[in-house]
């Protein structure tokens, strides 16, 4: 009897060993799952490039964009031609660090951004994204369901951010973050850089009409060395 | 860039933005004999997610150079009436000399509007248009009639499921 006891101590101990042996190695499976993106919901296998990346003024030319909103309406929303900048933050429902996006989107108040930029949120189609999920997410702000949008802009993944710039049509900075924090730090160097690009032509026209030299004016257009070919001619 | 839903389709100019929407059937009785119609909405300002059918919410956000323009469809029965009598060509074009102060579904302050109803293909409208200045009407009503050329009026879409039961 005792040493019937004795077996069975023995067996249930080495059944919790290995039960706890094969916890660990799930738990190690599912982490290393976890680093490499599984289930987060970026697109494809893409590689998301890392980093915000100023475009300036010869950024890509920018698009409208044109979907359904998560409430069911046809929208078209303009980015070019307006008298505001605006950031298109390509979000999906399922990627982990879309999640903090939707958060900071959907909790109103100042999200630290230019007070006239908007914010325009840009998933894919109602195919490829649950309209419920999404009106759930959007919280008040605008979304627009758009696949084409993402290929209009040549989105590598979610979550991505494009700052178009109202006055130029084009995009003037693009990239991924983890925080919303590196949002309002690439926009606010792409502001800083359009804001001092502009300071520097207003002070060399100032300079110039203060030396009597006016737009049009033969002294801005000097001729070109002899030899020199004349384009168009 | 062109959107099309429920019947309506517009393609607007560039700086301009549109919806065309349905209310949700889930706000009416089931079966009580009313159909949830279309609206179309354009601006050349950012258009706010919370809008009332006539602008609410939105032509308070308007700056005096801006537009807001609503195509509003109503029940079939009313084109009968004599409120949808108007002899009003598709597209619709307005002048400048139609607007008023007095035309505004609410009245703000600089602001005017004016107002349409007509039939198109046996489908009853009202169309309603807000500027942001009334000073502004001569240099607006040309774009506003831009975005008016650009909308077009279909067949009416077929009722839900839902509308049905």
């Amino acid at each position: 009897m005792t040493a019937l006891d004795g077996v069975q101590v023995a067996a249930i101990a080495l059944l919790g060993v290995l039960v706890i042996g094969l916890l660990k190695s799930h738990a190690e499976i599912l982490r290393q799952l976890h680093e490499l993106g599984a289930g987060r919901g970026e697109d494809n296998g893409h590689a998301v490039p890392g980093g915000l990346a100023l475009g300036g003024s010869n950024g890509a030319a920018a698009h409208d964009v044109a979907g359904r909103t998560p409430a069911g309406e046809a929208a078209v929303v303009a980015v070019r031609g307006v008298g505001h900048d605006t950031l298109l933050a390509f979000l999906s429902s399922g990627c982990l660090t879309c999640a903090g996006f939707w958060e900071a989107l959907g909790a109103g108040g100042d999200l630290g951004l230019p007070a006239d930029m908007r914010v325009v949120a840009v998933t894919k189609d109602p195919g490829e994204e649950s309209e419920s999920t999404i009106r759930g997410l959007s919280s008040g702000q605008t979304v627009v369901m758009s696949t084409q949008a993402w290929f209009d802009y040549e989105v590598p993944g979610s979550p991505y951010f494009v700052h178009v710039n109202a006055t130029t049509g084009r995009v003037s900075g693009e990239g991924t973050a983890s925080t919303w924090e590196q949002v309002v730090s690439l926009v606010s160097r792409a502001a800083a850089d359009a804001t001092r690009s502009s300071r520097g032509e207003e002070r060399v026209d100032e300079e110039l009409m203060a030396a009597g030299i006016l737009p049009g004016d033969p002294s801005l257009y000097p001729a070109a060395p002899p030899g020199d070919d004349v384009p168009g001619s | 860039m062109r959107i099309s839903a429920y019947g309506l389709a517009v393609d607007p100019p560039s700086g301009w933005e549109a919806r065309i929407r349905r209310h949700p059937l889930a706000l009416r009785p089931a079966g009580d004999g009313l159909r949830s119609h279309p609206v179309l909405h354009a601006a050349d300002f950012a258009l706010p997610e919370e809008r009332g059918d006539f602008g609410s919410g939105a032509v308070e956000t308007m700056k005096p150079s801006q537009a807001f323009i609503a195509l509003i469809e109503y029940d079939p029965s009313s084109a009968a009436t004599a409120l949808f009598s108007s002899q009003v060509a598709v597209p619709l074009q307005v002048g400048a000399e139609d607007f008023s102060p007095q035309q505004l579904q609410r009245t703000i302050r600089g602001q005017a509007g004016t107002q349409r109803f007509f039939v198109d293909g046996g489908r009853a409208f009202c169309l309603y248009v807000v500027l942001g200045s009334m000073a502004n009407r001569q240099h607006a009503a040309p774009r506003v009639n831009a975005v008016l050329s650009a909308i077009e009026i279909g067949p009416r879409a077929a009722p839900d499921l839902a509308e049905l039961l």
